[in-house]
């Protein structure tokens, strides 16, 4: 309930658009009902006038039933686009919102979503999230209004006609689909994970199909995907058969009522209480009003799924940001150098040190490489750099100040980083670039590309920098890809320069051009150059050497090698490694 | 950030395969409408019973106690109608059902006989998408636009017959306007479902545009970029919102037509009802009948535009279903040669080559030679073929050009399982599968008795720490399980290739790097695994290569280099480079 609220109060800024829409759909309902119940007594007040020999004025009930039939078309046109105006408008301020609460959080506390599996989770809640109005509050709230206007008008004859259809409607539209998902939330989680496994075994299969022939077990896994598909079905099967009683009931409810509303009135026609054409009005009104609940067995099943997703949505956009900014205004650093004393960071209370004392420097100009294998720390040192996270004990300096003095992005003014995980949008070449200096010029950015070395490729694409990237268009190279790193790290033209794993999926040739590049970009900065393959780290001023959170050896390359150590036992690969 | 080209058009031919599908679901389908029909029939007698009951009441003025005859029946024609209703759905849903299980069969067999070349990469993610969702997709199809769209015909015509004897003037109403309902359905449906189907793919697009940003916030931030962002979402948003909106007020166009003729044409019926009945021309009964029937007439012709949408959604996914199963299929040999039991392997490749199917040569004119129980290293830069050799020794791709002989045997003449069962395999990233330690082991002999896992465990370094897992040999492990460290995967993935104990092994050294305790454990095992078998390692590593009997050097496709370590050295080629190239001096001190 508290999630229903919070939600409701964020589509709060568009409750005119909504209201308008809600009342649009009731009023399409209302013609319904009217002409169906119109109709009904036309007819039969013109039967009994016709039998009886006397005239009767027809114009005004026939007007009525062809105003009522325009009144259905021209309200359920309105309806629609005022509803998808609403729609739209809400979703808008959905995803602006879900945005700039995320944003603090980048990148620490959205670290354990990284996976694309997760990710596009996110985005099917917020898809979800956009279900709400049109197909949970709309239909609810016109059942509501609906059931109101039903029961003011059947009392007004008798109220025990009203108590009989009120009862049906609210058995068809919320006893029975509330009944069923309660009875479906054991197949409903069955349904869920068969649905998993029959997705990881589909993964498994498919990704492992190498190793399956080899050892014989391809069958046996085609034999699982099989048996995981009939769970599957078989899942299905039962909310196939709840959702199809919650049908039947719904049309039958409404027979019923029809059948107890004649049962009740045709009495009333002997001692006169009720008109004789009034009852073909009764049955036709009762038919109609079940309009108003059919679309509620859907809306209550989206409920539960939109709740669930907001539930979701709520949690990660709650979290706390890692590493919050300072109420004081950042420092403004006399020079770029940077120091680590004695820093100490793990990542979970329970989990073991990521580092564990690191003291470093790295003064203007020098060019320092931290090499280990994966999981020794590396990584965790660069995401302290950036402040995206800070350090349990041991403290950060740049220009003398501590890091925790600085706004996230006053500090990240000062640094470029180049590294594997770059993402590219899927936009053209210049607003990737853009990214980086939104008031670059056209030849700014072809200069960048010169000096990444990748001008050529660009202009010889026939729409130059307007190229599409990504999935729409071009597809780059990992080599290119990263090229365009280091074309917006040099646009960036920032003094301090981390690259973290620029070469890591390169082959060595494209390796060795990489490399050109980068030294064009090292020029003039200082460089911090994190990485585990061991190529053109000559060029660096020192080497540190980390193994579990710990630097293990550190010195120049050469000094390195000679000490016979991890370094040289590293070092110790062929070909391509 | 805004907009992208994209073409999707539907092909007839997806519809045709989906229709051609039918069959897999058996009687089913025919059941389910003869259902659905039946439920029309009793649709139309319950009005009559209904119409009964008017009539007598408000045109006989009977009283309650003489109308029960009509009464009573309507009861049980509604328990009848309710029944048969559940009954119709369930029975087409268990016909979509039975299609789903044996296409999403018939997929897996299919990509399983296209191997692991054709499933590698990217693609295995999209593939196995395809396997569990896109078979889903077809679901709607069968299970309501197939019975449905036999309905929309059959229905109407039904109540038809019955309105037309009775009160053809409102049966001519009926007939004129029910056509005119379908075919602006597809004149201006036509126009409009493109529209439709262009806002929907703009809604994806913005959703993915979305995702895009959410994936690239660190990128973002980095360039203090992740701020003006939240104001291009907005406006993007809104753009979409406009430019939707411009479609949608022509696209809900064909709404109001069809909801104009269903409403009015009611409308229509039932005043001109009501004049002939003050004229005397017609009984009420007939008239409250027919009134009765009007809006069911229309209902099933209204809910066409869902079940289209539904065979839409089923369309895109065949699409991709029809490709898959008509890629062609690597063709078994004719009359397979018997492959000898276990045994000492050799291998010769005689002259080999092998073109991608895009033309581009990965091998060209490779031969050489390995002897059984020799222990061969496999050597070059990346492009070079070493994979493809592997690829083509797996028998997961065929030679184009040459022979592969083992023991002096075609190997293209042999039954492919059979030849795997001579084998064992770890590449570079093993995979671990869903299940537990000990169901990864036994992977390829799923009886192995506890004794044997536990000495394959020992002998590749793996027991010390699956003992230290929490639930040792029964810890589950894969997705959402346990997770292994590289140099724990290589040895878990050496101890199932142990337990097979198959005389050639191939293997792939793991490129990402260990940390210097578990890569010597891995290099122990991998000594172990190659006594007293034929052993062809690609090798990344110095001291693999210089335990080697014998390396192979390939470049560009072909076999530059031949023979040990110091031979190779002193030649002064490509492997002397390669070796220097990378490890400066420290191959002439020898290895630590």
């Amino acid at each position: 309930m508290k999630d229903l609220l919070r939600l409701l109060g964020l589509l709060s800024p568009y409750w005119k658009w909504m209201a308008l829409g809600i009342l649009l759909s009731f009023a399409t309902l209302l013609a319904n009902i009217g002409l169906m119940a119109m109709s009904g007594w036309f007819i039969a007040a013109m039967a009994i006038a016709g039998l009886a020999g006397v005239s009767m004025n027809y114009f005004t009930p026939a007007a009525t039933i062809r105003s009522f039939a325009i009144l259905r078309t021209v309200g359920r046109y309105g309806e629609r686009l005022v509803t998808h105006e609403a729609t739209f408008r809400v979703l808008a301020q959905l995803r602006v919102w879900f945005y700039t609460r995320l944003e603090p959080l980048a990148p620490a506390r959205l670290q354990q979503y990284r996976s694309g599996d997760l990710l596009s989770r996110i985005r099917s809640d917020i898809d979800t999230l956009d279900n709400l109005y049109l197909r949970i509050l709309v239909p609810v709230a016109v059942a509501l209004l609906g059931l109101v206007s039903v029961g003011l008008f059947l009392s007004f004859y008798d109220p025990t006609l009203a108590f009989i259809n009120l009862g049906f409607l609210l058995l068809a539209g919320a006893a029975v689909p509330l009944w069923v998902q309660w009875l479906g939330r054991r197949p409903g989680r069955t349904l869920v994970e068969s649905n998993a496994a029959l997705h990881a075994t589909a993964v498994d299969g498919l990704q492992g199909m190498g190793e399956l022939l080899v050892y014989g077990a391809a069958q046996r896994q085609g034999e699982q995907l099989n048996q995981h598909s009939r769970m599957l079905t078989d899942a299905q099967a039962q909310m196939s058969r709840l959702n199809g009683f919650s049908q039947a009931m719904l049309g039958l409810s409404s027979n019923l009522s029809v059948w107890l509303m004649a049962m009740v009135a045709i009495p009333m026609l002997g001692n006169g209480t009720l008109e004789r054409p009034e009852l073909a009005m009764l049955v036709l009104f009762a038919m109609a009003s079940f309009e108003m609940v059919m679309p509620l067995p859907l809306a209550f099943q989206m409920l539960g799924q939109t709740l669930s997703a907001a539930r979701r949505v709520f949690e990660i956009v709650d979290a706390e940001p890692q590493a919050p900014d300072p109420l004081t205004p950042s420092p403004e650093p006399e020079h770029f150098g940077l120091t680590l004393e004695d820093v100490r960071f793990h990542y979970a209370e329970s989990g073991p040190p990521a580092l564990a004392g690191i003291d470093l420097a790295l003064p203007p100009g020098r060019r320092v490489a931290v090499v280990g294998a994966t999981g020794s720390g590396k990584s965790t040192l660069l995401k302290l750099l950036l402040r995206f996270w800070d350090p349990q004990t041991g403290r950060l300096t740049l220009g003398d100040h501590d890091l925790r003095d600085y706004h996230g992005e006053a500090l990240r003014r000062h640094i470029s980083v180049v590294s594997q995980g770059t993402h590219l949008f899927t936009t053209t070449v210049r607003e990737n670039l853009r990214v980086a200096a939104p008031q670059a010029s056209d030849e700014q950015l072809l200069a960048a590309l010169e000096t990444a070395q990748l001008g050529e490729f660009i202009t010889s694409q026939p729409d130059g920098l307007d190229t599409w990237v990504g999935e729409a268009g071009v597809t780059l190279s990992g080599g290119q890809a990263r090229r365009v790193a280091i074309a917006r790290a040099l646009l960036k033209d920032a003094p301090i320069l981390l690259l973290d794993e620029p070469t890591e999926g390169l082959d060595p040739a494209t390796e060795r051009e990489l490399m050109q590049a980068l030294y064009r970009l090292m020029a003039g900065r200082s460089v911090l150059l994190i990485t585990h393959r061991l190529v053109g780290l000559e060029a660096m001023d020192e080497i540190l050497v980390l193994d579990h959170g710990r630097i293990a050896e550190r010195g120049s390359h050469h000094a390195l090698l000679a000490a016979g150590g991890i370094y040289a036992g590293m070092h110790a690969r062929l070909g391509e490694s | 950030m805004h907009d992208a080209p994209m073409a999707s058009q539907t092909t007839p031919l997806a519809g045709r395969w989906l229709s051609a599908q039918r069959r897999l679901a058996g009687p089913a389908l025919s059941l389910a409408v003869g259902l659905g029909l039946a439920g029309g029939f009793l649709l139309i007698w319950q009005a009559w019973l209904l119409a009964r009951v008017v009539n007598g009441a408000a045109i006989e003025q009977l009283p309650l106690a003489d109308l029960w005859p009509w009464m009573w029946p309507l009861l049980g024609v509604f328990a009848l109608r309710a029944t048969i209703a559940w009954g119709a759905t369930q029975v087409a849903f268990a016909a979509a059902a039975r299609v789903k299980l044996a296409l999403r069969e018939r997929l897996y067999r299919q990509m399983q006989a296209l191997g692991p070349v054709y499933l590698q990469g990217e693609r295995s993610g999209e593939l196995s998408g395809l396997l569990v969702d896109g078979v889903e997709k077809l679901e709607a199809y069968y299970a309501s636009y197939l019975p449905q769209m036999a309905l929309v015909a059959l229905i109407p015509l039904a109540i038809l017959a019955f309105v037309f004897p009775l009160d053809w003037i409102s049966g001519l109403v009926m007939v004129l306007t029910a056509p005119v309902i379908p075919l602006f359905m597809i004149l201006i449906g036509k126009g409009a479902e493109r529209l439709n189907r262009k806002q929907w793919r703009e809604l994806a697009r913005m959703s993915a545009h979305f995702l895009d940003v959410i994936q690239g916030l660190t990128t973002l931030k980095l360039f203090n970029a992740s701020r003006r962002e939240a104001q291009v979402i907005a406006a993007i948003s809104d753009a979409h919102r406009r430019s939707t909106m411009g479609v949608l007020r022509v696209a809900f166009l064909s709404s109001l037509v069809l909801e104009f003729f269903a409403t009015v044409s009611i409308a229509v019926v039932a005043v001109l009802i009501g004049f002939r009945l003050l004229w005397g021309e017609m009984a009420f009964l007939h008239g409250f009948f027919v009134l009765l029937l009007a809006p069911e007439f229309y209902l099933p012709l209204r809910q066409m535009g869902t079940h289209y949408h539904a065979r839409m959604e089923a369309i895109a996914a065949a699409e991709r279903i029809i490709e898959v199963l008509e890629t062609p299929v690597p063709s078994a040999p004719k009359k397979a040669i018997p492959v000898p039991a276990k045994g000492p392997v050799a291998i010769r490749f005689d002259q080999v080559g092998y073109d991608y199917p895009g033309g581009r040569s990965a091998l060209t004119g490779t031969s050489f030679h390995i002897a059984a129980g020799e222990r061969v290293a496999l050597v070059g830069p990346s492009g070079s073929g070493k994979s493809t050799t592997i690829n083509l020794l797996l028998g997961f791709l065929r030679p184009t050009a040459g022979r592969i002989l083992i023991n002096q045997q075609d190997l293209a003449q042999m039954e492919h399982a059979d030849w795997l069962q001579q084998l064992a395999w770890v590449p570079q990233r093993p995979r671990l599968f869903h299940g537990t330690v000990l169901d990864n082991i036994r992977l390829g002999r799923p009886g192995a008795d506890m004794a044997a896992v536990e000495e394959a465990a020992r002998q590749a370094h793996a027991e010390t720490f699956i003992l230290r897992l929490p639930q040792g040999y029964d810890t589950p492990i894969g997705e959402g399980g346990q997770e292994l460290s590289g140099g724990q995967l290589q040895r878990l993935a050496l101890a199932r290739a142990f337990l097979k104990d198959a005389p050639l092994v191939l293997l792939d050294e793991p490129t990402a790097s260990l940390d210097p305790e578990s890569e010597a454990l891995v290099q122990a095992a991998i000594e172990r695994l190659a006594a007293g078998r034929t052993l062809l390692v690609v090798a990344h590593r110095l001291a693999t290569v210089r335990r080697a009997d014998r390396i192979i050097v390939l470049d560009q496709g072909q076999v530059a280099e031949n023979g040990s370590h110091t031979g190779l050295i002193q030649a002064q080629g490509l492997y002397a480079k390669l070796a220097t190239a990378y490890t400066g001096y420290v191959i002439a001190q020898g290895p630590q």
